[in-house]
């Protein structure tokens, strides 16, 4: 099996440990990765989408016929603005022709067409849908038997169902990342805050105080409720959000703990022998004893 | 908090009744078929976090055509673009793509943030809307080669990109430099 790896910016240039980790984990699965040579930003939605529908969906495009070309099914990807960006974009142009039309006579002159052959996954829907919970246990060299996570599965990951390839039977009650954890070993209760948004991204470059006040409510509610190891997150955004952002709180005296924060791709690298240094080495919470138990286990 | 812009009675004959329709225009199609129901709102983390317009405002300042009260604020910006809204919308207003054509009309009155010029400048010049120009060392440092394999690696493809932005409504709004390449 082989997939398209869309990298995105966040991933590729704030957490190359990320993109190092999903590099890893993919192939020792038994998944080739297409580096999508000459891939784009998604675009971000505050670039091309806030500009224009048909400049959006021509950004896109050209993303997605650099995977049609290759003859790629599924195009995998670990940032929650990217599968939402990408899946929209391919969504509009299908539903609408005339919109689909309008973009390729703009792609004609790169040589390139939309045809709208390929998907875009979620890198953690991806593995529990085709290789699912029970292979993913059997290939690991490591695990979180012992451990509490508590998950961040990103706005993006859920909503707008409509336009996603991957389902969850209730997306106000999500139950993958938790199942792909516990495969892990590791235990993910629901918690009253599961939902909420991390509010990084757009609301954090317009005003940050509200976007760590909305932060902040989300991680004091995992700390009572959860008491986690770990903070999990399915979407690289998140992850930034969860990982620096604690240390922020807790200089302003708003919080007195930190919770490790890792993405989904990260954990599971680690569990498939990956070197921690590569997969996990530029957190800013300190990761250290919880990769160490991850280690040992 | 700019909603001191809105007077306590809207006169309609001094507001911009001409904005449903630029927003009809610019993908909010579906905004006539919103009945205030408030069900966007609920699920909205605008709303949690306390900004002045979300979803269902931002449709009731469109029907009342107020356009500056909109512009003045920073609130369409900071949408997570997260859809809750869209997943839980009764009427299929799809308030999401309507906050998003609001920020198009914002666009075309030059009313957007700084970052969002510097994100488009950035997609232009680099293919990415997030660049870091030191990422090589980090990059290296995790055993990764020191461009991904995107735009940046690859400078035919940046050219292509480039023909497409060239070819966009961006291109005629001339907020951001977008000369032919060398």
């Amino acid at each position: 099996m082989k997939v398209g790896f869309f990298v995105g910016c966040n991933t590729a240039f704030n957490r190359p440990d990320l993109e190092q980790a999903v590099r890893y984990a993919f192939p020792a699965l038994g998944i080739e990765l297409d580096n999508l040579e000459g891939q784009s930003c998604c675009p971000a939605w505050g670039t091309m989408p806030s500009v224009d529908l048909v400049g959006w969906c021509a950004v896109g495009a050209r993303n997605w016929a650099i995977a049609e070309e290759k003859g790629l099914e599924n195009i995998v990807t670990v940032c929650g603005s990217c599968y939402g960006s990408l899946a929209e974009s391919k969504y509009k142009m299908v539903t609408k022709p005339e919109l689909k039309v309008k973009v390729n006579e703009i792609l004609k002159d790169i040589g390139k067409e939309f045809k709208g052959t390929s998907n875009v996954r979620h890198a953690f829907y991806f593995l529990y849908y085709e290789v699912g919970p029970d292979k993913i246990k059997e290939a690991l060299k490591h695990r979180l038997d012992g451990l509490t996570v508590a998950v961040q599965p990103g706005c993006h990951s859920l909503w707008p169902s409509e336009v996603y390839y991957d389902k969850e039977e209730n997306t106000f009650y999500p139950k993958v990342l938790r199942e792909m954890c516990e495969a892990l070993g590791a235990t993910a209760p629901y918690y009253s805050r599961l939902l909420d948004c991390c509010g990084m991204g757009a609301m954090r470059s317009t005003d940050r105080e509200k976007s760590f006040n909305l932060f902040q409510k989300k991680l004091l509610a995992i700390k009572e409720e959860v008491n986690p190891d770990l903070v999990v997150t399915g979407c690289s955004s998140c992850l930034i959000q969860f990982d620096a952002t604690q240390e922020i709180l807790r200089k302003e005296k708003k919080i007195n703990f930190e919770i490790p924060a890792l993405h989904y791709m990260q954990v599971l690298a680690l569990c498939l022998g990956a070197n921690p240094e590569q997969v996990t080495g530029l957190a800013k919470t300190d990761v250290s004893q919880v990769v160490k138990r991850i280690l040992e286990g | 908090m700019t909603t001191a812009a809105i007077p306590e009675v809207v006169n309609l004959s001094e507001t911009e009744l001409g904005l449903v329709d630029e927003i009809k225009e610019l993908g909010g199609e579906e905004l006539l078929e919103c009945i205030q129901c408030g069900k966007c709102a609920a699920a909205c983390p605008l709303v949690l976090a306390g900004f002045s317009f979300f979803n269902k405002r931002v449709v009731q300042a469109i029907l009342l055509g107020l356009k500056e009260p909109l512009l003045d604020d920073s609130s369409i910006w900071a949408c997570q673009s997260c859809n809750r809204c869209v997943e839980v919308c009764p009427r299929r207003v799809n308030p999401f793509e309507i906050v998003q054509a609001m920020r198009r009309v914002a666009v075309r009155e030059f009313a957007l943030p700084t970052l969002s010029i510097e994100g488009l400048k950035s997609l232009y010049d680099t293919g990415h809307a997030v660049y870091l120009a030191e990422a090589g060392n980090t990059r290296a440092k995790v055993g990764l080669p020191e461009k991904p394999p995107s735009t940046v690696a690859y400078p035919e493809a940046l050219k292509e990109l480039q023909a497409v932005m060239r070819k966009t409504a961006l291109a005629d709004l001339g907020i951001i430099p977008m000369g032919e390449p060398m």
